[in-house]
Order: structure tokens, then sequence, then C-alpha cells
């Protein structure tokens, strides 16, 4: 429950972002970004809908190389011996 | 500086280790990643990697669940809650309702949510029925709520807050003699919130290695390398390496959120107890939001000791690193994802969650 991820601000309206992740946009919330300024191509880590902190460029790229590992391992829980 | 994952790795494997160490993670995120990308088979044998407390949805207390089960039952409302919420059983024999999911099936509005944001939504769009949002979490989960808060919630919304702190049940741990580690590796997105410096009296008070990081292998070998060069040298300090995201003082926006809606108190872990100073609750002036206050609460003394574990059920040790998911009796046989007996096989931040879903069986 505690993993942000990475997102790229698309446009801005007062304390909204749109903002956008591989081809998913989604509007967040700035209300945690007060002390931040941001602008339309910065990134910015989400967690639950708030963008929480700001990071580069590079560094949101690495993320979403980590995120796509993790989404390819685990689709729903394996079949198994876990029938019922 | 920027080295690659098996740069890390082979640093570890020079290192002078002695015949055991143990690194404690205390995030669900961080184990997720450790299980996925293998790194338990890729370190020295000496090397052991256990999870800690780092699940908030398998500590959130089971009247806190009862409550919320009730209320959805009973009272003309719609209850919000994050997905993995829902699942969690109750100590309720078989037929009674145990789970929000259940209470929906026998027609309680119960729905998930992914963000605070949603359940101000839900609230403003229907000015006329009370939305009673069931808010468990970690401080990075809890400042969020706290935005949603101290931005202006709607009159109809009510808060069922089960927040809770991090540090402080590694301190409960540490301060009990027996942690049953040698280092730590702090949260990322916990540190990105509060600030690394949470995590000094590891260090400070009991001499024990500590480095925050991030999420992906890199930077979680980073941390191991840290920590276990540290450990060697006996050398100990709180190392960052997550800086690209947690700065010194975390997001002082976010503390100032936490700080004007909420206080730290007193609170229960389930199955562990009562830990000092470990939980947030609204502060008076936010009473008319808060549903602990503004709806029955529906468990008596009886079911109020009933808050343990169920019955036969390691989720504590478990949440306290003392077992592993797999030295727990109903690992796999009597507890799996698809029927899940004790919290830690619900929660996607569940040590046994997920193991079971990177395929660890029983040993």
């Amino acid at each position: 429950m505690c993993l942000a991820i990475p997102m790229q601000v698309v446009a801005i309206d007062g304390f909204t972002a749109r903002c956008s992740a591989k081809g998913v946009e989604r509007d967040v919330s700035l209300f945690l970004m007060q002390d931040e300024p941001l602008a339309v191509g910065d990134y910015v880590m989400i967690h639950v809908g708030y963008a929480i902190q700001k990071v580069t460029e590079a560094d949101a790229l690495s993320s979403w190389e980590l995120f796509d590992e993790i989404l390819t391992q685990e689709p729903e829980p394996p079949p198994r011996a876990d029938s019922p | 500086m920027a080295h690659t994952a098996r740069q890390w790795l082979d640093r570890i494997h020079a290192l002078p280790l002695p015949a055991r160490v143990r690194i404690m993670n205390v995030c669900g995120g961080h184990e997720r990643s450790i299980t996925a990308a293998g790194l338990r088979g890729a370190l020295p044998a000496a090397i052991e990697l256990i999870p800690g407390p780092g699940c908030p949805v398998c500590v959130c207390p089971e009247e806190d669940v009862y409550h919320a089960i009730q209320i959805a039952l009973r009272e003309e409302v719609t209850l919000v809650a994050f997905g993995d919420m829902l699942r969690v059983p109750v100590n309720l024999p078989a037929g009674e309702v145990r789970s929000l999911e259940q209470a929906r099936a026998a027609g309680g509005d119960v729905r998930p949510i992914a963000s605070p944001r949603e359940a101000a939504r839900l609230a403003e769009a229907h000015p006329e029925r009370p939305v009673v949002f069931f808010a468990a979490g970690f401080e990075t989960t809890t400042a969020p709520v706290a935005a949603m808060v101290a931005e202006g919630a709607p009159d109809n919304l009510f808060l069922l807050l089960s927040g809770r702190l991090t540090w402080p049940a590694v301190a409960m741990l540490l301060d009990s003699g027996e942690p049953g580690f040698d280092c730590l590796v702090a949260p990322g997105h916990v540190s990105t919130v509060m600030g690394p410096e949470e995590w000094a009296f590891v260090v400070d008070r009991h001499g024990i290695p500590a480095a925050v990081a991030g999420f992906e292998p890199d930077t979680l070998l980073a941390a191991f390398y840290s920590v276990l060069r540290q450990h060697t040298e006996a050398r100990p300090f709180l190392d960052n390496c997550y800086p690209k995201v947690v700065r010194p003082g975390g997001n002082p926006a976010a503390r100032r959120c936490l700080d004007e809606t909420m206080e730290v108190v007193d609170a229960t872990w389930r199955g562990i107890g009562t830990i000092p100073r470990s939980g947030y609750q609204l502060k008076s002036v936010y009473a008319s939001h808060d549903a602990r206050l503004q709806f029955p609460g529906y468990g008596d003394e009886a079911r109020r000791r009933a808050g343990q574990m169920p019955a036969g059920c390691d989720c504590a040790q478990v949440v306290l690193g003392k077992l592993y998911p797999t030295d727990c009796r109903l690992y796999g046989n009597l507890c799996t994802p698809r029927a899940p007996v004790g919290p830690c096989m619900v929660s996607d931040e569940g040590a046994c969650r997920i193991w079971w879903s990177a395929g660890r069986g029983r040993e």
C-alpha cells in the first residue's frame, strides 16, 4: 500500500493535475506538493491519488521498468494446490 | 555512483561477512521487490532477509474491521475502503458475516476505492447519504487522508481511521531486547513523507546499521551493501540509498497536513497488542467527521477481547519477523489467497500473500 509510482504532469488546474504514465492518464491531487512548485512536464511520485514527491525524468523512467516487472510477474494468485 | 544490481551483488559477495547476518525490512513493497527479483537466492547464504512489520492491513485491529462491517450492515451508509481491507476476515464463526466483502454480499453498500479523493467525490455526489471511509494505512497513506481532511471534507463524509506509524513497531522490537535482526532497511515512501531522520534512533539508541531503500533491485541492493558494510566494520550510521525521492525532513506539506488534522495516540496492532504512540486519531476539531464518535461502537467488551489473529494463524509472529510465512501451519493448505484465514494472506503487502504469489510452497 505504500508503493508510489511516477507519472508526468500533463496539465495543472489549482490543486489538481492531469498526469500520465505509459498511456494511462489520471487526475491527481497536488495538495501535498504545496511547498514545491510544479510545472507541466515535471515528474511526480503518486500514491493513492496524491503526488508526494517530485523526481527527475531519469528516475521516473527507471522506476517504470520495475513496475513493468512486478506487473508481469504477479497477475492473480496462481492456481496450484489452491483450488477449493 | 549509479551501480547496477550486478555490481552491488559483487560488492556484497566481496564483503567479509559473519556466519549469519539478519536484515529486516518493514515495508510490504520492499518484500515484494525482494521476492519478485529473487534477491534471496542471489545473496550469500549468510544473509537472511526478514520481512517485518510492513503491512498496515495485517495489523489493523480486528475490532476496527468488525466495526466497519457492522456499520455497513446496520447503518444507511456507503462504506468505502482500500481494496485490500474488503477480504480481511474477523474472528466470527463461519456462516456469520466475516468480512466487508461478505457484508456487501449480504446487502451492505460496500465499495473499494483507490484514493481518498474517491471517498470525497462520492460524498459530494450524494450529499444526502453518509459515506464512511475505513482508512487503514501507514504514514504514506495516512498523509493523503489528512490532505483530504485538511482540504475540506464534505459534511457527509466520516472517517473510521486506522492509521499507524511504522517506526514505533521497530522501536518496540528493539526495546524488547530480542529484536531478531542485525540490520534494518527502512521504508522508502514512508521516509519520503516523514523524512529519513525518523530512523536515526535505530542507530543512535541501538547501534543497529540502517539504510533507507527504494524499490528497484539496485537501490535495495545498495541498501543491503550499506548496512552489511556498516555491520562488518562496526560503524553504524543512517544511510539514505533512495535520495532521488527521500529528502531531509520528508515532505513538509504532508507532515503539516498530518499535524493539523491528526494526533498521535497509543494504538492496538492486531495480534500484537498496544504500541505506544503508534496510531493516528482525528483531532477533536474534526469530531463531526469521526465515524468512531458519530456511529455506535457495536463491539461489546467480549468482542474487544476477541481482537486477535484467528485460531492457529501465525500472522502476528510473521508481522514481527519472528516466523517466516512458510513456518505457519496454515500457510498454503488451510490459508491461501483464495480462502485466506489471516490478513497476511489477504493483503498485497502481507508477507504470506507475497511469498505464495511468488510460488513459494511449504518447506
